[in-house]
């Protein structure tokens, strides 16, 4: 089964301004899993490239938080995560464009962030 | 001693005084910067007081006087980006306690009163004037230079803090109420129900798009030089913390918060604190910085018929305002150097520098005046401090680049197209702020 993550980076990141929750070693431990993941942000694309680059984690895809509809449209998968910590930002966002939406906290508690779940 | 909020006449805000008496009496000296945050972290040290205390000790070590030769201080009490304290929210009592506190809790952490900052800089024993300023750094300077020409003082600090606390602004303390007074809900910025900050620049914005047959896409070089300036600014937020150019694609990309304003034409609320050393010209002489001289101020207090501002109201202010510096100052716009007005919300810098007729720059020129070499190694630089865009939203970052460029302090951000010798600094909007133009030399 494909699925993909779309993470907020603010209030969602270990990294983000203000650190949220979910550190990077869990993004990498999907990534491994292969899951499709990708940050979703105000932050610039160019800004979230770095971002990845910096802690050597390679994703399929960086959108301003405006553009979540064309990660749904640019990527096949089974079922759609948006993470994010805001209410009209990514969780509106993320149910408006066919995500399935997760808080920050309510993401760390699943099993694919466990490396041997 | 009772601190006073500054009196309007000390403003120069209408046309027609001629030249302003203390020209090239007053200079600016030192300079002192604490360090950027985003937010504050509750810790004592990282209070706006601590971080106001810290800018005023770098300004007095900088301009290389004892501190007990300071006979005044003009400072902003408000201290707000739009965080206010929640009336639910205990106050932290261990950084209360950190410091001498004044009769109000919140002193040092959410505002700032000169009775708190004099308490907790016991090395200042001989301040003799106090005064309080409006809003922003732009009107202490005027305030400052006014006082210290009319000998208020001497010897003067002039300083301004901003806490930005945990949280979304302008989504607590009024903005939060059920019941606010008169046409308050309906303002841009100032409650859940309003339009958006930007939404009163964004109209004025699209008027000047269909007037003058612009679009949004022409800002692209201005905001990526003001960021590049920024990234060149080491006081800086995003110098700081985040060393990331806004490359046009980015900016253009970027979403609508009231169009045709985006993202990035908002600033971004820090936590700063800035304070300079003023003195008399002759004083400046044994200081261990270069004078940069204070030809004049000028003062906006346009009224809009109504709510939102209409394009032709701020041309026409800006308009006078412009004149208004320059009679003030005894100069014409061939003289300056460069232009350092203000820029947050980015949209509103053009009506600023076109009132200016920077450059020879008429009504509707300004966007396509961003196509050209506006750099600093340019011979047109355009807001070399890079501004609130560049380094986060202080409204300082434009006064403290005009003294460092004069002082030929800017370092990597210096401008090397042009000698920097006069210059104008002010804000912040175009329907209200306090102006300064700033010299190398006294004449």
């Amino acid at each position: 089964m494909a699925i993909l993550i779309s993470f907020d980076i603010d209030g969602t990141l270990e990294v983000g301004d203000p650190p949220g929750p979910l550190t990077m070693e869990m993004v990498r431990i999907v990534r491994d899993k292969g899951f499709l993941i990708g940050s979703c942000s105000d932050r610039p694309p160019s800004s979230q490239r770095s971002m990845w680059e910096e802690f050597d984690i390679s994703v399929d895809f960086t959108v301003a938080k405006h553009l979540l509809a064309d990660v749904k449209s640019g990527f096949e998968a089974d079922a759609y995560y948006h993470i994010g910590d805001r209410e009209d930002l990514d969780r509106q966002n993320a149910l408006r464009n066919g995500f399935d939406f997760l808080w920050p906290d309510e993401a760390a508690a699943k099993p694919w962030f466990d490396a041997e779940a | 001693m009772t601190t006073q909020m500054a009196p309007e006449s000390m403003y120069r805000s209408t046309e027609g005084l001629g030249v302003w008496p203390h020209r090239g009496k007053v200079a600016a000296v030192g300079i002192g910067h604490s360090p950027t945050a985003r937010r504050w972290d509750g810790r004592a040290e990282t209070s706006v007081g601590a971080q106001s205390i810290m800018a005023c000790r770098k300004a007095i070590e900088d301009a290389g006087v004892d501190p007990s030769q300071v006979d005044g201080i003009v400072l902003v009490p408000v201290t707000t980006t739009g965080a206010h304290w929640d009336a639910d929210t205990p106050v932290p009592m261990d950084v209360v306690n950190a410091f001498n506190p004044s009769d109000d809790p919140l002193d040092g952490i959410g505002q700032l009163s000169a009775e708190w900052l004099l308490k907790n800089m016991p090395e200042l024993t001989n301040v003799k004037f106090t005064m309080y300023a409006p809003g922003c750094m732009s009107a202490a300077i005027t305030v400052a230079a006014q006082a210290v020409g009319d000998g208020l003082a001497s010897t003067c600090l002039v300083l301004k803090g901003w806490h930005n606390l945990e949280g979304r602004y302008n989504h607590g303390g009024i903005s939060a109420a059920n019941e606010v007074p008169g046409s308050f809900a309906l303002s841009p910025g100032r409650t859940l129900w309003g339009a958006p900050g930007c939404y009163g620049t964004a109209l004025q914005f699209a008027q000047y798009c269909t007037k003058y047959g612009k679009h949004h896409d022409m800002m692209a070089p201005f905001m990526e030089n003001s960021r590049r300036n920024g990234l060149l600014f080491p006081e800086g937020y995003w110098a700081q913390h985040r060393p990331e150019q806004l490359p046009p694609e980015d900016y253009l990309n970027s979403r609508w918060i009231a169009k045709p304003a985006n993202l990035f034409d908002n600033d971004i609320p820090i936590m700063a604190s800035a304070a300079y050393l003023f003195t008399t010209a002759e004083k400046a002489q044994d200081m261990a910085q270069k004078p940069v001289y204070i030809l004049g101020h000028a003062s906006s207090r346009g009224l809009a018929r109504s709510i939102v501002p209409t394009l032709e109201e701020v041309e026409a202010e800006t308009d006078s305002t412009g004149r208004k510096i320059y009679e003030s100052a005894g100069i014409s716009p061939d003289d300056l150097s460069f232009e350092n007005m203000y820029d947050g919300f980015a949209q509103f810098h053009q009506f600023h520098i076109e009132g200016l007729r920077y450059r020879g720059m008429q009504r509707g020129d300004a966007l396509d005046f961003y196509q050209t070499d506006i750099s600093i190694e340019g011979p047109n630089p355009v807001l070399p401090s890079g501004g609130n865009i560049g380094s986060g939203r202080s409204r300082f970052w434009m006064h403290t680049d005009c003294i460092q460029q004069i002082q030929g302090r800017a370092g990597a951000r210096a401008v090397t197209g042009v000698k920097p010798e006069i210059a104008v600094s002010g804000g912040p909007m175009p329907m209200g702020g306090n102006f300064t133009v700033w010299s190398a030399t006294p004449n």
